[in-house]
């Protein structure tokens, strides 16, 4: 017991205070809390099977609170068929880039798989403060980019949902276990649809009137992780189910309540996804990345350029200029915590060996760092193109 | 000693008349104490109009209303700071979301959809406590979808006050 103190007290330590560090020298905290856990990792904390479990409520709570804070099902239905276009190219050419490059290397089909779905989704909250600071946020290419990850973090837990039965059989499904999954999927999206408009809101008004303390507070917790359990009952990952029991609580007004969101909030950001991301951080192993060099850089590379060359034809094929598509390409390069689970999830599940799990880790923490810089160069390139248009 | 004669001194009334009190608030209705014809905002209000609205009006909070009088949500100060000062808002609240908030043009896009409400019929008692359990500031009050007024904390402290006797 008291290891366990000893050692969620320093990870949880090391996490914040390099998350700190990592803020005030512009990037986001996701940057020090993996860094935490690779410091951590190298020098004194050992993983044990309690911190991973504790990091395993982080990859839940993470999911579930974009779901319950970020997703508006107004905005998905009012978003334009264009953004969908554009969102495709982009998730299909990093899924591509990821599936070819697993199997040159001779991973097998399943492993593959995962990689390609860790090079799917898009990161937006990376880019949002660069578009902010140069004033184009509002731009078409802008605009696009957050229609496009809005459907973005729906595609990557639809990918993810697929990839772990593939795991589960080992290998690609028959058609009637693709059949089994897809029909296991709609009966807990339709269950949990009915929960989420029928029961949740009858639950909540008698939960409101409670004595006991904090019982809104309790309540949200309990659904997160009925629903992330309910989810692996249906042989589905417990974070897809989280972030649909989160998208489902995003309508109920009580549990909504300003003071409910900053709680959940908190013991989500405050305590439990910075030891997830310390945890992942804590399990890249540095040899390696060193055994398989070409591999790794492959990976870095690849997974960028598949999301910017995506992201450039698919802006393209929807009518923007050249100078908008780099934008918008460059814009949605960034990687951070879906990714991170799903090859956290492929780790557990054994099917994901160190190379590409580290590799991964990398390729996410240099996403980081280089998209925001190239898309101030996407940027700068755009307005000098502007503003020598009108002398030429 | 003298402290605790000066504390029980200072008690603003006995047991007694807490629990009389209680049934007092027990009698009073949401409809008898509400605004009930607050300033609302129109679903398709353009933000510039929200802005003045917030400097010239000085109230924590605004019902969006659509064409029927229906509420659709509310706009408060906290959004509108955050919208006036978005690059000041942490990193972690940079989320798609908000950006998209942050672009919208008219009141449907920047508004906290689904707001808590309570019908007319509520007991001064059960928003009271509401508001001390939940540290909610002020309700929508909603009979069958339409707003039909506002009652936020200084209102229910005023109705307490005043059931005092």
């Amino acid at each position: 017991m008291m290891e366990f103190l000893f050692q969620i007290l320093v990870i949880l330590l090391v996490a914040r205070l390099l998350s700190e560090v990592s803020e005030r020298v512009g990037m986001p905290g996701i940057l020090g809390e993996i860094l935490a856990g690779l410091l951590l990792g190298l020098l004194i904390v050992e993983e044990t099977e309690t911190i991973a479990s504790v990091a395993e409520l982080g990859a839940i709570f993470l999911l579930f609170t974009a779901g319950y804070k970020e997703v508006h099902i107004e905005d998905l239905k009012a978003s334009s068929k264009k953004a969908i276009v554009a969102t495709f190219f982009q998730i299909a050419a990093a899924f591509i880039a990821g599936f070819a490059l697993g199997r040159f290397f001779g991973f097998d089909f399943v492993e593959s798989l995962f990689l390609a779905v860790a090079f799917s989704p898009t990161s937006i909250g990376v880019v949002v403060k660069t578009l902010l600071d140069m004033g184009y946020l509002s731009s078409k290419p802008g605009s696009m980019m957050l229609t496009s990850a809005i459907f973005d973090d729906i595609i990557g837990i639809f990918l993810l949902s697929i990839v772990v039965t593939v795991g589960k059989y080992n290998a690609f499904p028959t058609a009637t276990q693709f059949m089994l999954l897809l029909g296991k999927l709609v009966f807990f999206v339709g269950i949990m649809v009915i929960l989420g408009y029928r029961v949740f809101p009858y639950i909540f008004n008698y939960v409101q009137k409670m004595h006991s303390k904090e019982s809104i507070f309790a309540a949200v917790v309990l659904i997160a992780l009925f629903s992330a359990y309910f989810a692996e009952i249906m042989e589905l990952d417990a974070v897809i189910g989280a972030f649909i029991g989160g998208v489902m609580l995003s309508n109920v007004a009580v549990a909504k309540i300003n003071d409910i969101q900053s709680k959940v909030s908190g013991l989500a950001y405050g305590i439990l996804v910075p030891i997830f991301f310390a945890h992942i951080g804590m399990a890249v192993e540095l040899e390696a990345l060193n055994t398989l060099g070409s591999f790794t850089i492959l990976v870095v590379v690849l997974a960028l350029l598949g999301k910017l060359i995506g992201g450039f034809v698919g802006a393209r094929a929807i009518g923007f200029d050249s100078y908008e598509s780099f934008i918008f390409g460059s814009g949605v390069m960034p990687r951070a915590g879906v990714e991170l689970v799903v090859i956290s999830i492929g780790r557990d599940m054994g099917i994901i060996g160190e190379e590409i799990f580290s590799a991964v880790v990398l390729m996410v923490v240099v996403s980081i760092i280089i998209s925001p810089i190239v898309l101030k160069f996407a940027i700068q390139k755009d307005k000098h193109k502007n503003s020598s248009a009108p002398a030429s | 000693m003298t402290a605790e004669g000066e504390s029980s001194g200072r008690q603003a009334f006995s047991e007694e008349e807490g629990l009389d009190l209680e049934e007092k608030c027990n009698e009073v209705l949401v409809r008898d104490i509400m605004i009930t014809d607050p300033i609302t905002i129109k679903g398709e209000a353009p933000i510039e109009k929200i802005f003045d609205l917030f400097n010239k009006e000085h109230f924590h909070t605004y019902p969006v209303v659509d064409e029927n009088g229906d509420l659709l949500g509310i706009i408060d100060q906290n959004t509108i700071l955050q919208l006036l000062l978005t690059r000041r808002v942490s990193r972690l609240d940079h989320t798609h979301l908000m950006a998209v908030r942050s672009l919208s043009q008219s009141a449907r896009g920047i508004m906290i959809p689904h707001p808590i409400t309570i019908t007319s019929d509520t007991t001064l008692c059960e928003i009271a406590e509401t508001m001390i359990k939940h540290k909610v500031e002020h309700f929508c009050v909603v009979d069958e979808k339409k707003l039909v007024g506002i009652v936020c904390k200084s209102d229910v402290i005023q109705a307490i006050y005043s059931s005092r006797g």
